[in-house]
């Protein structure tokens, strides 16, 4: 067996790709990754405001909007001209406060404020609706509040008659929103996913390459695997563990549970990974061609995490195919331990969702014992001339 | 050889080639179904939500009712305490809890302010917005009610009452994706990186494969076969393009604001930049299995840098900066300005440009790349 680990070492030597693959490729992947959404939470995210009252009512309600942490108003006096910013990106949002908006509201006619936001860009314009819509809603209320003791109500009774009903939102197991909290990890476990795909269907396909199945099999094509096996998933369970590192406990994002319980959840991981690619590499048996199938059955795995949109509202035929990817089990229980602080028992109990994976097992040995058939003759040719 | 027989032989090849043709057709038409699947429903709707009602009474159970009847709502339990209803959220029993306090409907009608609580999980963040955004609209509606049920009891004109509870009224409206649908959110920008990567893997094992190794493709001179390819793979895209923008773009809803010239105009730059950056990655791989491997580590990079997902003010410059040099960057902001939200052509022309930039920047980078691998070759 130490014969084996060795000729995988060797092999692994002669690959300059693969070198990158389990060294520096998926670090640098975490890093940009990180750094591009290190901002974490969206602040001063610009918008258009168009005053055409000039009023003392609208430069209220302006400074509101300015106040708000995550918008940036910027003045436009012209209609026209926030509706072209807004349909090049340059602002998210179009907030118009109308003429004779201090004298209706004064007079008692019901003016309206229109807010436009962006659609199209959904993360930035939901954030700016529900931000917007809170702003003026406050600001507004304060023009009530000295409307209503106008009226000669009691002070204390100003409150409760503005908003009978408070509301207090709380945003569970991630309080203040965090988007690298929500989006990196998720997409962290995608990409090292990949890598460990990609990995060991390189060291696989080596041996079509180089054209040593035939070794394999002498050599017992159970106890290579098996080298294998045991050369690359510490290799790949140290980047995982590294990435956890990284998250948890370098950028500090919080944790619930114990990171502890997440490294026989990514080993299970890696193993459903690695059957899937045995069986993708005996079935094809062809090095560029065992990649592409493999790419496009782990290329989407981050839309089917279910992270950023629910399970619950995928077609069934989606759902399925989520089943398929090893990264979408994995991620239920991250989640239970990092933000449900659950324990081991989550971890074993989840365990028994990829026990279909085993099924892939059976392709696998067929399609490697029809192969060792096929090259049986040459073996005996071989060993002829031996 | 001509030009065109060059151009012919390369498609052939192209089709021939069993791990470039997977890639191309079968790559572009399965991820044609597959990636939009998991959006199809467009918004996330019924989140199971679990009540933790202490007052039981008449308007604490009407306050159910109308969270209840919120389309990204719905009510699956009751809990006793709030300790159980958290539970039920770490079992994933549900995704969100409702707190009614004790004495909301008595402080509510002796004219005292109640808060609601309100509770999601926001390790799903557009799970959390959808019930928030549905219980606020249920407790205002609530809260409405009481106010307007006072102001009657108090002899005021109905029309005047309802009047004075809403002075102003806000009008917000999404824009260029009404519905504030998924696919319409994700697909534009999306499908065109499928294009871009599918073709610089198909560029990149083609040449991979052809560099060093003789064959009709040699029968030209650099320049000649960097153009001659650039040729055959926009010649080839245009009809995945074709496919991509013009029919599942339809076929998926996603907002369609620009003329079919402007769109032409927008590919015809894109398509040859991509496919001279093609060429010019090619001839850095010896194998034919890598080009896949770098692209596919890089789609979700360049996806996210694209500034569609995560608005580019938020991202860091070096990276903006870097990214700019990628077809797909411009040509996905292009095509969601031009497109999606109906920009002027003169709006979309710096990125226009950009994208000729790039075809001028990637040209003579294939052609040195190309004739350094001729001259590496064993003769």
């Amino acid at each position: 067996m130490w014969q084996l680990l060795r000729r995988e070492f060797h092999a692994l030597q002669r690959d300059g790709w693969q070198l990158a693959l389990i060294s520096y490729v998926p670090l640098l992947g975490f890093l940009f990754l990180w750094w591009l959404f290190s901002a974490a939470l969206p602040r001063q995210l610009p918008i258009a405001i168009v005053d055409e009252d000039h009023s003392s009512v609208s430069r209220e309600l302006g400074r509101y909007l300015d106040a708000n942490s995550v918008a940036e108003p910027i003045a436009y006096t012209d209609i026209q001209q926030a509706v072209a910013a807004m349909r090049s990106g340059e602002v998210f949002a179009v907030v118009r406060l109308p003429y004779a908006l201090k004298r209706d509201l004064l007079t008692g006619h019901k003016p309206t404020i229109d807010l436009r936001y962006n659609g199209q860009f959904l993360l930035v314009g939901k954030l700016l609706s529900s931000q917007l819509q809170l702003t003026l809603a406050d600001g507004l209320k304060q023009i009530s509040r000295v409307k209503q003791l106008a009226a000669g109500v009691n002070p204390a009774q100003v409150e409760v008659r503005l908003t009978p009903v408070a509301a207090q939102s709380t945003a569970l197991f991630n309080r203040n929103m965090n988007y690298v909290g929500f989006l990196v990890p998720p997409m962290l476990i995608a990409l090292w996913q990949l890598v460990a795909m990609l990995s060991y269907a390189n060291s696989l396909n080596r041996e079509l390459r180089e054209q040593s199945l035939a070794d394999c099999y002498r050599l017992g094509l159970s106890r290579v695997l098996l080298a294998k096996f045991l050369f690359y998933t510490p290799l790949m369970l140290l980047h995982g563990v590294l990435l956890l590192v990284m998250m948890y406990g370098y950028i500090g994002l919080p944790i619930a549970g114990s990171l502890l319980w997440l490294i026989p959840a990514q080993l299970i991981m890696l193993i459903a990974v690695w059957l899937w690619v045995q069986a993708m590499f005996f079935v094809i048996a062809d090095s560029a061609r065992v990649i592409s199938m493999c790419t496009g059955l782990f290329a989407p795995a981050f839309a089917f995490m279910g992270v950023t949109f629910p399970t619950s509202n995928m077609p069934l035929l989606a759902q399925w195919w989520r089943a398929l990817i090893p990264s979408s089990h994995y991620i239920e229980t991250h989640i239970a331990i990092v933000n449900h602080g659950l324990g081991l028992t989550t971890v074993l109990q989840q365990s028994t969702s990829y026990l279909g994976f085993l099924l892939l097992l059976l392709p696998a040995w067929y399609f490697a014992w029809r192969y060792g058939r096929a090259l049986q003759p040459e073996r005996q040719a071989s060993g002829a001339l031996l | 050889m001509s030009c065109w027989r060059w151009i012919w032989l390369d498609l052939l090849s192209v089709v021939k080639d069993r791990a470039i043709a997977l890639t191309l057709f079968g790559g572009i038409s399965f991820y044609a179904i597959l990636y939009p699947s998991p959006y199809l429903n467009n918004v996330p709707t019924s989140q199971a939500l679990v009540v933790v009602d202490l007052d039981h009474s008449s308007l604490s159970r009407q306050m159910i009712r109308y969270a209840d009847a919120n389309p990204g709502i719905s009510v699956t339990g009751y809990a006793a305490t709030m300790d159980e209803a958290r539970q039920w959220l770490v079992d994933g029993r549900a995704s969100s809890m409702l707190v009614i306090p004790e004495d909301f409907r008595h402080k509510l009608l002796r004219g005292k302010q109640v808060t609601l609580g309100y509770g999601g999980d926001a390790s799903y963040f557009l799970i959390y917005s959808a019930v928030v955004q549905g219980l606020t609209q249920a407790g205002l509606d609530i809260g409405h009610n009481i106010q307007l049920r006072g102001m009657l009891a108090q002899g005021m004109n109905p029309t005047k009452a309802e009047q004075s509870l809403d002075a102003i009224s806000l009008n917000a409206v999404p824009v260029f994706n009404q519905g504030l649908g998924y696919p319409a959110y994700v697909i534009p920008g999306l499908f065109l990186l499928i294009l871009h990567q599918t073709l610089l893997i198909g560029t990149g094992i083609l040449g991979a494969g052809q560099w060093q190794r003789s064959g009709y493709w040699h029968q030209l001179s650099p320049l000649g076969i960097v153009l001659c390819r650039i040729g055959t793979f926009t010649l080839l895209y245009c009809f995945f393009s074709a496919f991509y923008i013009g029919w599942c773009y339809y076929l998926y809803g996603v907002g369609l604001l620009a003329s079919l010239g402007q769109v032409l105009l927008l590919m015809l730059p894109f398509l040859l930049a991509t496919a001279c950056c093609g060429v010019a990655f090619s001839t850095l791989f010896h194998r034919r299995d890598l080009p896949t491997q770098v692209l596919l580590l890089s789609s979700m990079p360049i996806l996210f840098v694209s500034g569609f997902v995560w608005p580019l003010t938020l991202i860091p410059q070096p990276l903006v900066w870097l990214s700019q040099l990628v077809p797909a960057v411009p040509g996905i902001m292009g095509m969601l300005q031009l497109n999606q939200m109906g920009a002027d052509w003169s709006q979309v022309q710096p990125r226009w440009l950009q994208l000729w930039g790039l075809l001028l920047f990637y040209l003579p980078l294939a052609w040195w790349g190309v004739k350094r691998r001729l001259q590496q070759l064993p003769i």
